[in-house]
């Protein structure tokens, strides 16, 4: 350790808030959600849980708000008084948005959360206290805390249902914080064996569980500056910018006839998931 | 590739070695401490390689929709489970239940052992032994005498089954699958001239829905999921919609552009009426709903007459649409009734030939799926209440649990002279067995599927072990029937060690329907099935439609009277995770969210926030819901998305048994449903319970995930919405 | 009314405060061995919380803070009544602050130590609490700088060490008097090896006093600046309720406040137990309830200041506003503006100033009022953040929080009680200052008098 990792490591280790057409390269991960595919099945959030080794909390400790689900569908009503729902409910998948300017990296004491280059923001358990200022800095709340220890003490994988266990994903010790990290290890594996092929990930070619499983296919997710991907196209016909905390089409008069969004953009903190509006006929 | 290759071989060098690898990977410092060894293989197998995943293509059996799965294979052991991108059924996707299998597979608490019972205990017995038993059993018994029971089975284990049977010439093969669209089934057949035809919903522009939970626990809910996000993008460029019409919101309903609540059992009153609107019926269909206009279908199903004049224009303008029932048939003792005049909007809106076509058949009818319901159950029940049957044998199906408690299925079952149960764990049905005999899971087992909804093509689904078998006391079902064939001196089956060896000879016999004819070597085709998972016929025929006016016989009664003393209807709801209660020892299922309630991990009951305010009751409250076969008491949920004379209870929780996820979590309704059942085909009518809610002063948190503003966005940009007029869909990729 | 009385003999100020060192009557050791009870309750319970998780204190998500982080704010808060008495009014030349100062800056250490555990307990790994120091290490790395809980970190090791040291270079002649008149055995050992060979020359008391000033000098910024640190961990993150620019001086103003109410409890306490009459005396107790008084002022000026703010902020901080007032912390809140904005008004009435029941109790409450604003700036903004579905309006802190809650405060009075047998818990020096320099001062006016009446000019 020396004074010069003082200032080398730091370009680095904070990454500058996105600037231009161009935040990462050659990856940045992104998602589009299509909340008018998105039917509410919490398909994707048992995918997630296989996956990425999450604890099943168990119903007291779910009662007291320490469910640990990294996704999590939100049911929403209309507010119209009428007496029924009859315009159907709507369903919000809501994970990490891997902020480009993360309020949740710039306030951990010991720097257990970053940003990659690749874009993603990264939660090093090793490296986390616990100190859960991340979480409080969230405004969306999708960090998740062990308020437990669940692979001993808590014993939530008795025999045979831990080796179900993801061996590609740690499996957290009590004190750490965690959330949606994008299916790293997917994406790790899948740039790895691009690299050695000397290729970049073709779009496609690496899913997050959450996607793979949606059985309306309403979750994309790829490489946005990637301009042949799925995710880069959506995001450029829906207009919505990443590093924008005001989108240019919502200045017109009468506002935008374009679907996209992203949630709490005006706090900036240039969230990588762009969701779709849900749609409603208006003849019926 | 070496010729002497065999699969289980191979398995078992994969499955033994990579396990001890397996575990001292995954403990704790396991190695380190000494407690446990590294092995290293012997002699390992080319693509077995540590840390890369390998994939096994299988078929999902959480429900019977028959998706294809991929497991992802690590050092020996199953991980995760991933859809089939080959499937014509899930085309790569799988729901929540199916991403749950590996739970159903590593379960802590299945049975390991052949359980005998001595009194109240249970003693672990060897395969011998048990086997031994049956036969003693079994001598001297006569066909009329045995009672197989079995849930829906297809495929090899079927024929298998049937075989078994008719060695002792035994009939009594009872198939009762708690929740089946068995009145649908029989309505389309009268309807349509098949039972399940296949549904467009992705070249439909207007879907109406009368409680057919499609998106959620209804016949093929991955298959309909992909169709669904097809359909909204749009035929034509123009998003599909969607119109509901049940009294309890399913995740359908939650999805519609329009939902609406109608009168419990009205809804065959509001497709006569939808017909009456439209102007276009003649001849018989004419005459059938001339009594349907609009004030009175109104006043009969509370839907306003305006909005079934926009329901009729809407359909009128886009065309192909697509009629469908679920709940509106199940429900009522004039289900098949509905279900006619909901299938009859098919007919005259044209929708037969486009939306509604004929499904593919696969071509091996002993094959096809077995189905049944309450009749089937009923039947049993009475030859156990007669002491008719000296040996009943129990497979893939728990009456004890979902049976109503006024058939007292659990007290019969006592009378049968020796009761064996092959099962996974001890549900309620194994728990008053005599012997249980422990399957392999799943993941584990071998065998063929033919799924009951047949998506495009026809298919047979290859079930294949995904990793060598977790406890060495389990069989796999297909093992256990062709020991029992040969206990009866089966000569035709002498020369197949187990099932393995009966299903790859059976697959290879009809080489050339399989599509293998080209295929010369055995192996080869036989290798290239087992990795693609599934068969597809292509030449398959499809079904034909037969054009029949529906219209003949239809007689609907009017909307029932409000019983003073029973003034509520239970509708006991079907949600696509818990199902009939088969899968609620897997706690990621339990703690999966409700989509419409995110309560986890216990039943409630829904009741209209007007309906709620009348009888003071708050979220939360325990009330006792009385019915006249019993109560059960249960925490309150005040719900919009349910008709005020209606309230609901979800099945799939309340078990007595089944390990310690399901056990003690949550209340039962199957319980305290009244019998009653549909005049045509005889099967339980499900909403027809009528009860009453009374406070009993307790009151709790209920457990769920929304907050304590439950859906209320207050006010910010979380889900905001657009309207079709509003929204520009045509840049969209 | 004079602070003290001008004509104490200084061996008598010797002797009153020596004997507060005397060995303890019953009464103290009942009241430490509860004190060390309720200290051990709390070392059972971060044990289990050790052992279990932080789940038992009832945390979820989005309570992702509680009681630890509100008792922590509060300790520091409390810290800084030593740091006022003795370095600012040590500045304004405020004599009245000699007799008490002492104490004040015991308090102020022990508050800070019993804050730094707040943040150990806090912590969901504590054995790795060393992560957040730039310490040498194989990976290269530092702690993250634009995080406010490492400025925490850095602000509090700071002020700890230059309190202790402030505490204890403050002490040095009080530890040579007390080393010349105590007779041989661990106490004199003690004290003579404290006292570093101070022998009171001229020398050395002008080191001395230049010592003091400087670090006097140094601690006040460093005072302001941690508090203001400590508020930044809230206004810094752009939650609603936290994100709020007056918070630094809010916090700094509550902190004092909190410091002075308590120097009123303690000053009560010792005046009663040491029987310190003359030297802790009306006149100095009625400063300190205006000046409680006066700060109460400011502080409810910022109060509203924040209140302001958040009714005319953004829709989140008004929604916030309201629950606070009308939610499930309501009663919480409104007995907190009661006790810190209400109950002080009772010390701008002269009757009240030196009334020792009523400051007593009016201490205690203004203590209670400032803990509880610590709390209800703490949780509200996370049972309402942003995000309505993570709302969670039923989260309550658990035994096991409460249970080191009130531990901190048997760590505290432990650490304060065995302070005042060991240490002069009254400066000596610095009263005989006052004593002398009003003894000089009136000399020196008699004696001009004296000459004037003479009718000779003074030289």
């Amino acid at each position: 350790m020396s004074i010069s990792t003082l200032f080398a490591d730091y370009s680095q280790f904070r990454h500058r808030h996105p600037d231009g057409d161009v935040p990462h390269n050659p990856y940045k991960w992104a998602m589009a959600i299509d909340l008018d595919a998105c039917s509410g099945c919490n398909a994707c959030a048992v995918a997630c849980y296989a996956e990425n080794n999450l604890p099943v909390v168990g119903r007291e400790k779910f009662a007291n708000g320490q469910a640990m689900h990294w996704m999590r569908i939100e049911r929403y009503w209309d507010q119209d008084g009428r007496e029924f729902p009859d315009q159907g409910a709507r369903y919000l998948p809501m994970l990490c948005q891997q902020c480009e300017a993360a309020p949740c990296e710039t306030v951990c004491p010991v720097g257990a959360t970053n940003h990659t280059p690749d874009g993603l923001n990264s939660q090093v358990y090793n490296r986390c206290i616990g100190s859960r200022y991340c979480s409080s800095n969230c405004p969306y709340k999708v960090r998740y805390f062990n308020w437990w220890d669940y692979p001993t003490t808590d014993n939530v994988w008795p025999a045979e249902m831990n080796l179900q266990l993801n061996p590609d994903v740690t499996v957290r010790g009590k004190g750490v914080m965690e959330k949606c990290t994008f299916c790293m290890q997917r994406l790790r594996a899948a740039e790895s064996d691009a690299k050695t092929q000397g290729r970049l990930v073709r779009d496609g070619e690496v899913q997050t569980a959450c996607q793979q499983a949606c059985p309306t296919s309403a979750i994309s997710f790829g490489n946005l500056v990637d301009p042949e991907s799925r995710v880069h196209k959506q995001w450029r016909a829906q207009q919505v910018e990443l590093d924008k905390h005001e989108q240019a089409k919502d200045e017109e008069a009468g506002g935008s006839d374009l679907r996209g969004y992203r949630i709490y953009e005006w706090l900036a903190p240039y969230p990588s998931i762009m969701y779709m509006e849900r749609v409603r006929e208006i003849a019926i | 590739m070496n010729n002497d290759f065999n699969r289980r071989d191979f398995l078992k060098v994969l499955g033994w070695g990579g396990t001890a690898v397996a575990l001292s990977g995954c403990g704790n410092g396991m190695v380190e401490s000494g407690k446990e060894t590294v092995v290293s293989y012997v002699e390992t197998n080319d693509y077995m390689i540590p840390s890369v995943s390998v994939y096994f293509n299988s078929t999902c059996a959480q429900c019977d929709a028959g998706c294809s799965i991929m497991g992802r294979v690590r050092e020996g052991r199953v991980l995760k489970l991933e859809g089939n991108p080959n499937s014509a059924i899930n085309r790569g996707k799988t729901c929540g239940l199916g991403q749950a299998g590996v739970q159903h597979h590593y379960n802590p608490d299945r049975v390991r052992e052949p359980l005998l019972r001595t009194g109240d205990q249970g003693e672990a017995i060897s395969w011998d032994k048990a086997y031994a038993l049956i036969a003693e059993k079994l001598k001297g018994v006569s066909g009329e005498e045995i009672a197989f029971l079995t849930g829906g089975v297809s495929g090899h284990l079927k024929v298998l089954m049937g075989n078994y049977l008719d060695s002792f010439g035994c009939k009594n093969h009872f198939v009762y699958e708690a929740i089946a669209p068995a009145v649908v089934r029989a309505a389309n057949k009268k309807s349509y001239g098949v039972e399940m035809p296949r549904f467009n919903i992705n070249k439909a522009k207007v879907v109406l829905s009368f409680g057919a939970d499609f998106l959620g626990a209804w016949v093929s809910p991955v298959n309909f999921s992909q169709q669904y996000a097809q359909f909204r993008k749009g035929v034509n460029g123009q998003r599909g919609v969607l119109i509901q019409v049940e009294s309890k919101m399913t995740i359908t309903g939650a999805n519609a552009d329009r939902w609406l609540a109608v009168r419990p059992g009205t809804e065959g009153i509001l497709a006569l009426g939808i017909i009456h609107a439209l102007g276009t019926a003649t001849g018989e269909v004419a005459a059938a709903v001339k009594g349907y206009d609009k004030e009175r279908v109104s006043r009969d199903t509370g839907v306003s007459a305006e909005q079934i004049d926009k329901i009729a224009a809407l359909l009128k303008a886009r065309t192909p649409s697509l009629v469908l029932v679920g709940s509106a048939a199940e429900g009522y003792a004039h289900g098949s009734q509905n279900a006619a005049a909901i299938n009859l909007l098919n007919q005259v809106l044209g929708n037969v030939g486009k939306t509604v076509e004929g499904a593919a058949i696969v071509p091996f009818p002993q094959m096809m799926p077995a189905t049944g319901n309450t009749v089937a159950l009923n039947k049993l029940n009475k030859g156990l209440n007669e002491g008719k049957y000296k040996v009943l044998f129990s497979y893939a199906t728990n009456p004890v649990f979902t049976a109503p408690g006024a058939m007292k299925f659990k007290d019969n079952m006592a009378k049968a002279g020796f009761k064996v149960a092959f099962a996974h764990y001890l549900d309620e049905t194994a728990m008053q067995a005599d012997l249980v005999l422990p399957l392999d899971s799943a993941l584990e087992d071998w065998g063929t599927q033919v799924p009951e909804y047949m998506a495009e093509g026809a298919q047979i689904n290859i079930q294949q072990p995904l990793m060598e078998k977790l406890h060495p006391g389990t069989r796999g079902m297909g093992d256990i029937l062709l020991a029992l064939i040969k206990q009866r001196g089966a000569a035709d089956y002498k020369n197949f060690d187990d099932f393995y060896a009966y299903l790859r000879s059976a697959v290879l016999h009809n080489k050339g329907a399989l599509g293998g004819s080209g295929v010369a070597d055995d192996d080869i085709f036989w290798n290239e099935t087992l990795s693609k998972g599934i068969v597809k016929l292509p030449g398959a025929a499809h079904a034909s439609l037969s054009a029949r006016s529906g219209a003949s016989g239809l007689s609907l009664p009017a909307p029932a009277a409000i019983d003073a003393q029973y003034p509520l209807q239970l509708i006991p709801h079907v949600n696509a995770s818990l199902r009939d209660g088969r899968n609620t020892n897997q706690p990621w299922l339990q703690e999966s969210p409700d989509p419409l309630t995110t309560i986890v991990w216990d039943s409630w009951v829904e009741i209209h926030p007007k309906k709620a305010a009348e009888l003071g009751i708050v979220e939360g409250d325990i009330v006792e819901v009385t019915g006249k076969n019993g109560s059960v008491k249960v925490q309150a949920y005040v719900f919009p998305g349910i008709h005020p004379d209606a309230i609901s209870i979800p099945i799939g929780r309340g078990h007595e048994a089944m390990g310690r996820y399901a056990k003690g979590y949550g209340v039962n309704p199957f319980q305290i449903l009244d019998l009653v059942y549909d005049k045509e085909t005889g099967e339980l009518a499900l909403h027809e319970t009528r009860v009453k809610i009374s406070k009993t002063g307790q009151r709790v948190i209920v457990v769920k995930d929304e907050g304590p503003v439950g859906g209320n966005q207050e006010g910010q940009k979380i889900v905001p919405r657009m309207t079709t007029d509003k929204v520009n869909l045509s840049k969209e990729i | 009314m004079k602070d003290i009385r001008e004509d104490i003999a200084w061996a008598q100020i010797n002797n009153d405060v020596l004997k507060s060192l005397e060995n303890p009557r019953k009464l103290y050791w009942v009241i430490l061995f509860i004190a060390i009870a309720v200290v051990g309750v709390a070392v059972g319970c971060e044990i289990y919380q050790y052992n279990m998780g932080l789940g038992v204190g009832n945390f979820d998500n989005p309570h992702m803070w509680g009681l630890y982080i509100a008792s922590f704010i509060f300790w520091i808060g409390m810290s800084h009544s030593g740091t006022l008495l003795s370095a600012i009014l040590h500045i304004m030349h405020a004599d009245w602050r000699k007799p008490i100062y002492r104490f004040a800056e015991a308090m102020t250490t022990f508050s800070l130590m019993t804050a730094g555990l707040f943040v150990a307990v806090h912590l969901g790994r504590i054995w790795q609490i060393y992560f957040a120091l730039p310490y040498p290490n194989m990976r290269q790395l530092w702690p993250n700088f634009q995080s406010p809980l490492l400025w925490d970190a850095m602000a509090i090791f700071t002020y700890l060490s230059s309190s202790i040291l402030f505490l204890y270079v403050g002490m040095i002649p009080d530890l040579a008097i007390c080393r010349d008149n105590m007779h041989p055995g661990w106490r004199k050992k003690l004290y003579t090896a404290l006292a570093l060979g101070w022998e009171g020359t001229d020398r050395q008391w002008r080191n001395f006093r230049v010592t003091y000033l400087t670090i006097a000098c140094f601690l006040i910024p460093l005072a302001v600046s941690v508090h203001s640190i400590v508020a930044s961990d809230f206004a810094m993150s752009q939650q609603p309720g936290w994100h709020i620019t007056s918070f630094p001086p809010y916090f700094v103003a509550g902190a004092l406040y909190s410091g002075c109410a308590a120097i009123i409890t303690l000053f009560i306490i010792l005046r009663y137990v040491f029987k310190f009459e003359e030297y802790m005396t009306m006149a100095i107790l009625k400063k300190i309830s205006r000046l409680t008084f006066a700060i109460a002022m400011v502080w409810t000026y910022l109060v509203w200041v924040e209140y302001a703010t958040a009714w005319f902020g953004n829709a989140h901080d008004h929604h916030l506003m309201i629950e606070k007032a009308t939610g499930t912390y309501a009663p919480f809140w409104w007995m907190m503006n009661f006790c810190a904005s209400v109950v002080p008004f009772v010390l701008f009435f002269k009757r009240f100033q030196t009334n020792i029941p009523v400051l007593f109790a009016v201490s205690l409450l203004l203590n209670l009022g400032m803990w509880l604003e610590r709390w209800m700036i703490v949780a509200p903004t996370f049972a309402d953040g942003y995000y309505p579905w993570t709302w969670d309006h039923n989260q309550w802190p658990s035994l096991v929080q409460w249970g080191i809650v009130f531990g901190s405060f048997g760590w505290f009075t432990m650490l304060f009680m065995i302070f005042c047998k060991i240490f002069p818990s009254v400066s000596m020096y610095e009263v005989k200052e006052m004593v002398y320099h009003r003894k000089l001062a009136t000399k020196k006016l008699q004696a001009t008098a004296n000459l004037a009446a003479a009718g000779k000019g003074a030289h």
